[in-house]
């Protein structure tokens, strides 16, 4: 189990350097001294690949911001209960958010 | 003349004192003066009640590490002059319950060390002796590894060790890679077993303080490293 999610840890902490990059460079600097409207910026939302490409950020941002509380949390003694209930908690969390922002990026992409 | 060394010295009995206090030395130097010397200084001429372990004064048993101005380190092996300061404090290993004074109880240390089954256990099947190329890679990076003494001064300055009382430690842990690297070892899957665990190599967040206060340049950082490369290896039935 551990070597799992290390290793998912490792390859999201690789994913996250590149895709925030271009999220950065896509979303700040490929417009620089346009500023757009709002109705500029849902429709950018509503590419499909932006949409994948967010919901993929968002996954793997969540995952390795969850793990990385979890593993601090291991770090302290605790007994096998506890990291159960954290870890439930972070999961629960986890899923609430990524579905949430889902729902987010889904909407807005049909209100086109 | 040199001005004489402003020693401080943790002083703490379980036994008899209800709080740990620092007294206050006045230390003559002498050249190629060691922190050891300090202490034996003091034993011998100004409170004989000081108790600190030493045996070989030559850095190979370990016996004497010290937490010394801020670091661990082997007192035998570290020149005053090399501490830059004439304001010396010497306290016991961190990460260690005290005895006395200087002296810690090394055996939470050594009960994680056995845990990891420190020793080679030879293959039963072979016939003939496994030939291991002394240019090979693998054998040069064990052989770097298998200097260590035991000393705890990596034990000691790791903050997961401090966190966590279950953690096996860099010491531990470095000698389990030692055996695992080892082809010719019996039980080296076993053995990563016993790493392969939360408390095991999965603790460690490669902050070397380990390497940094090894008084053999040890980077014990660097063997839980490829221990968690082996774990991954064996989830993907690579390792054998």
């Amino acid at each position: 189990m551990h070597a799992w999610t290390w290793v998912l840890q490792r390859i999201s902490a690789v994913i996250l350097i590149i895709a925030v990059g271009l999220h950065i460079g896509f979303l700040h600097f490929s417009n620089a001294g346009e500023a757009l409207n709002y109705g500029e910026i849902v429709a950018r939302l509503k590419t499909p690949v932006l949409i994948v490409f967010d919901i993929l950020l968002l996954i793997f941002g969540l995952y390795h911001a969850l793990y990385g509380l979890y593993s601090v949390f291991l770090d302290f003694d605790s007994g096998k209960k506890e990291r159960v209930v954290v870890l439930g908690l972070l999961v629960c969390v986890g899923l609430g958010i990524v579905g949430f922002g889902i729902f987010g990026l889904l909407c807005t992409a049909r209100s086109l | 003349m040199c001005k004489p060394l402003q020693v401080k010295v943790f002083r703490f009995n379980p036994e008899s004192d209800v709080a740990p206090k620092f007294d206050d030395f006045e230390v003559p130097v002498f050249d190629n003066m060691a922190v050891l010397d300090v202490v034996i200084h003091i034993q011998n001429y100004l409170d004989r009640s000081l108790s600190f372990r030493f045996s070989c004064r030559i850095g190979m048993c370990g016996s004497c590490a010290m937490y010394v101005n801020g670091r661990a380190r082997l007192a035998c092996r570290t020149q005053v002059s090399s501490l830059k300061t004439r304001d010396i404090t010497i306290m016991p290993l961190p990460n260690f319950p005290i005895i006395r004074d200087l002296v810690v109880d090394m055996e939470p240390f050594f009960d994680k060390w056995k845990k990891i089954k420190p020793y080679y256990v030879p293959k039963r099947e072979l016939d003939e002796p496994v030939t291991v190329q002394p240019n090979s890679n693998e054998r040069e990076f064990i052989d770097d590894m298998l200097d260590c003494i035991s000393c705890g001064c990596c034990y000691s300055a790791c903050s997961m060790v401090a966190t966590n009382k279950d953690y096996l430690g860099p010491a531990a842990l470095n000698r389990a890679y030692t055996l695992i690297a080892d082809k010719r070892d019996a039980i080296r899957v076993e053995r990563l077993k016993v790493v392969d665990r939360s408390y095991g190599v999965w603790r460690c967040h490669t902050q070397f303080n380990c390497a940094e206060v090894c008084p053999k340049n040890i980077v014990p950082t660097r063997s839980i490293q490829n221990l968690k490369r082996r774990c991954v290896l064996k989830k993907f039935g690579i390792f054998k």
